[in-house]
């Protein structure tokens, strides 16, 4: 009971009960007043008018008229009759129906209202006191306590409004506790569990569209927003400490080894080339981290543009073929004219080449790769790399969308287990998903993306912001040309397209005003400034 | 080429500066805003290379503005760490002709500032392009050696075309990728280099002197020269 008497349900109840209590007074109170004081004049009236009449009788047949009159009236034993009184100067009663002149009355004529005793019995009068000629006194009054049962039945309405009106604040105070506060306290052992760092736990939910309920959902969309951000943040510490450690260490000790050994100096610059090859390393995935920090935050949707997916598409199977071919793989692209959609077009051609660079990994010479872009319907298009290398497990799908997963095929393979994780969130970042399915036999790698994403942050593939990003192995690869690479990895690389509404501003970027060709003029103006 | 470095971090500073003059060039040096404005202003420079952020009240941005205001057309890379593709548009918007982001490979760096010097002397409508014996029409968008006609894809058209642009040129990987597949992201293969392979196979038979070369710790030169 403690309890129900500090809920704020209890406090809104107990208020709405007052308040109406007040209400109800306040509506009363001058009813009753206006009321009683209209039954008190015409109660004095009609004493007036008796006593006037009474006055005329005199008028005409003297005292004895008079009293015989009253005589007459009071043996009629009239119910409810008024009390009559005809004395002399020296208020010795000559008729009527009391015994004697009462002493709270004074001898002067007027209107006097009350407290008299009755025959034995304390009451209230109100009396009309005339002198007649001869000093005669008529004294004509009414006992109010005749009415007062009006009174008492006014009074009794009224406390039972109060109490009918107390017991429903009441009652209605414990139902709007069961029906709403049980759902406040689900809420608040929910969030409790969750400050503990139970990040499992959602709000209670109903089919039904109340407040309450579309709060919850809402509360329930922040903290899946959040859990994904504590997840990504958890991730990225992970993912430094495991992966940036490693060739941290490898160059902290190839240095330590340099300067305790102090070989000659041919052998030093070739143990210096690699500790530059080391940071090249670590620089790499550093940015490829940083990138998909950006892409994750969302922060990326800000550049949407309208592309055409399909060129993106084509344009990356052009630019792997060659691979392609020294690997003997049939890299080929199938289409059904362009898919537009609103996207950031150097993240849509990264993630198609993460994605075939993927599948080159894992096929073998005389295999084939396909790349399709297929209009879904329903303001979708899917993205398809296939190709029919080993594929993946099932059971091993679901994990590869965690940074830096390696599958077990991928072991002597280069590359950091951030390609597919990259894909991943670029499908997300347009809301779409990253979907593996089998080619049989091989991968079907789908990326699904909405056609209207801007501003839109709600998945279109059913549960598809709950879904794990998935891939199987990394896409990505530390780069292993024997040039060495210098410039690789350490440079603007990672940086996007300068966005540039005018194409000057884009061929500055590269150093060659006239160099781009039209195909790369039409992805300079599909990036503007916003 | 006489270079301007406006740096503030001496480590920096001294790998730039000395690298430059290995590779035979003039390099100035102001570690503040206000004398990199100075410099810039008073000197005739070949390029110049920027940091973003500097002491002195005055950043980088702000003297690009102020130098571009006042006309002068210097050739300007800006060196920077900041990455965000907004900080590059913001740089290139002030008046910046490239942008490189820290950490940086001096080759890269070394690329770019050539590639940036040699755009102004270069300037004007080309139709055909010419290193040795190898010969590009952009019209007809046909190449040639001596008198063999070399059958190009589109895409190696663009590549070559690049090349001969930089003729006696480093150009990186970023560069081309940048440049020839307008790529502004590292797709972490060598597949520039397949690409270049190939190239090569088309325009140097066994018989013909090799032209196009691979630069180490760098990228690749198209030259007629030994």
């Amino acid at each position: 009971m403690n309890k129900f008497l500090r809920s704020s349900a209890f406090t809104l109840a107990f208020g709405y009960v007052v308040f109406g209590i007040a209400a109800l007074i306040l509506f009363a109170a001058p009813l009753w007043y206006a009321y009683y004081v209209t039954l008190q004049d015409a109660r004095r009236e009609g004493l007036r008018t008796d006593a006037q009449r009474l006055s005329e009788i005199f008028r005409r047949q003297g005292v004895s008229g008079l009293s015989t009159y009253i005589d007459n009236r009071v043996g009629m034993q009239i119910p409810g009759e008024r009390i009559l009184l005809f004395a002399d100067s020296k208020l010795h009663p000559m008729s009527g129906n009391l015994p004697e002149w009462p002493a709270a009355v004074p001898s002067e004529p007027g209107e006097y209202d009350l407290p008299i005793t009755l025959a034995g019995v304390h009451t209230r009068a109100m009396f009309v006191e005339d002198v007649l000629p001869g000093d005669y006194r008529l004294l004509v009054g009414r006992d109010q306590s005749l009415f007062a049962p009006l009174a008492s039945r006014f009074w009794i309405g009224l406390s039972a409004a109060i109490a009918v009106l107390s017991i429903a604040g009441v009652v209605g105070g414990l139902m709007i506790r069961r029906a709403v506060l049980l759902r406040v306290d689900g809420i608040h052992n929910t969030v409790q569990a969750i400050v503990r760092g139970d990040w499992s736990h959602r709000l209670p939910t109903k089919a039904a569209s109340d407040e309450l309920n579309t709060l919850s959902m809402t509360i329930n969309g922040m903290l899946d927003q959040i859990e994904q951000l504590l997840h990504g943040v958890r991730d990225v510490s992970n993912s430094i400490a495991h992966d940036l450690r490693t060739p941290l260490a490898e160059l902290r000790s190839r240095l330590e080894e340099l300067s305790l050994t102090r070989p000659n100096p041919e052998e030093t610059f070739a143990e210096i080339d690699d500790a530059v090859v080391d940071v090249d390393r670590v620089i790499l995935i550093f940015n490829a981290l940083l990138r998909l920090a950006e892409i994750d935050t969302g922060m990326r949707r800000s550049g949407f543009v309208p592309v055409n997916a399909a060129d993106v598409a084509r344009q990356a199977v052009d630019f792997y073929l060659p691979a392609a071919e020294l690997k003997g793989v049939t890299l080929s692209y199938r289409g059904t004219g362009p898919a537009h959609i609103s996207g950031d077009p150097v993240l849509l051609a990264q993630a198609i080449g993460n994605l075939i660079d993927n599948a080159l990994k894992y096929t073998s010479g005389g295999g084939a790769i396909t790349v399709e872009v297929r209009d879904l319907g329903g303001s979708r298009i899917q993205i398809t790399v296939a190709d029919d290398g080993p594929g993946i497990p099932d059971e091993e799908k679901p994990k590869v969308s965690a940074r830096f997963y390696r599958g077990d095929a991928s072991r002597g393979t280069p590359g950091v287990g951030l390609g597919l994780t990259l894909v991943a969130s670029v499908a997300k970042v347009h809301g779409g998903a990253l979907e593996l399915g089998d080619n049989h036999p091989g991968l079907r790698a789908n990326m699904i993306i909405a056609v209207h994403t801007a501003g839109a942050l709600q998945p279109i593939v059913g549960d598809a912001d709950r879904t794990e990003a998935i891939g199987y192995q990394p896409a990505t690869s530390v780069a292993a040309d024997d040039a060495g690479s210098l410039g690789r990895g350490a440079t603007v690389d990672q940086v996007p397209a300068p966005v540039g509404d005018e194409s000057a501003l884009r061929a500055n970027a590269g150093g060659i005003p006239s160099a781009t060709s039209d195909a790369a003029a039409h992805n300079l103006r599909i990036r503007s400034v916003s | 080429m006489k270079v301007l470095l406006v740096e503030d971090n001496e480590r920096v500073t001294r790998f730039v500066v000395k690298g430059l003059q290995e590779a035979g060039h003039v390099a100035d040096h102001a570690d503040n805003g206000r004398d990199g404005m100075f410099l810039a202003a008073s000197e005739p420079y070949d390029v110049i290379i920027m940091d973003r952020m500097l002491p002195g009240q005055i950043d980088g941005l702000a003297i690009i503005e102020a130098l571009r205001k006042s006309g002068n057309r210097t050739p300007i890379l800006i060196l920077s760490a900041l990455s965000d593709v907004d900080e590059r548009i913001k740089g290139l918007k002030s008046g910046g002709d490239d942008y490189l982001t820290k950490p940086f490979a001096f080759g890269e760096l070394l690329a770019r500032l050539d590639a940036l010097s040699r755009r102004v002397q270069g300037s004007g409508t080309q139709t055909s392009l010419r290193v040795g014996d190898l010969h590009v029409d952009l019209l007809s968008r046909k190449a040639s050696r001596g008198t063999r006609s070399i059958a190009l894809q589109p895409q190696e058209f663009k590549l070559l075309e690049y090349l001969m642009r930089h003729a006696g040129q480093v150009v990186t990987r970023t560069m081309l990728l940048e440049n020839v597949w307008d790529y502004h992201f590292d797709p972490q293969t060598n597949v520039v280099d397949v690409h270049i392979s190939k190239l090569r196979q088309k325009i140097e038979s066994d018989s013909e002197r090799p032209l196009l070369r691979t630069v180490r710790n760098a990228g690749y030169m198209l030259t007629a020269d030994e």
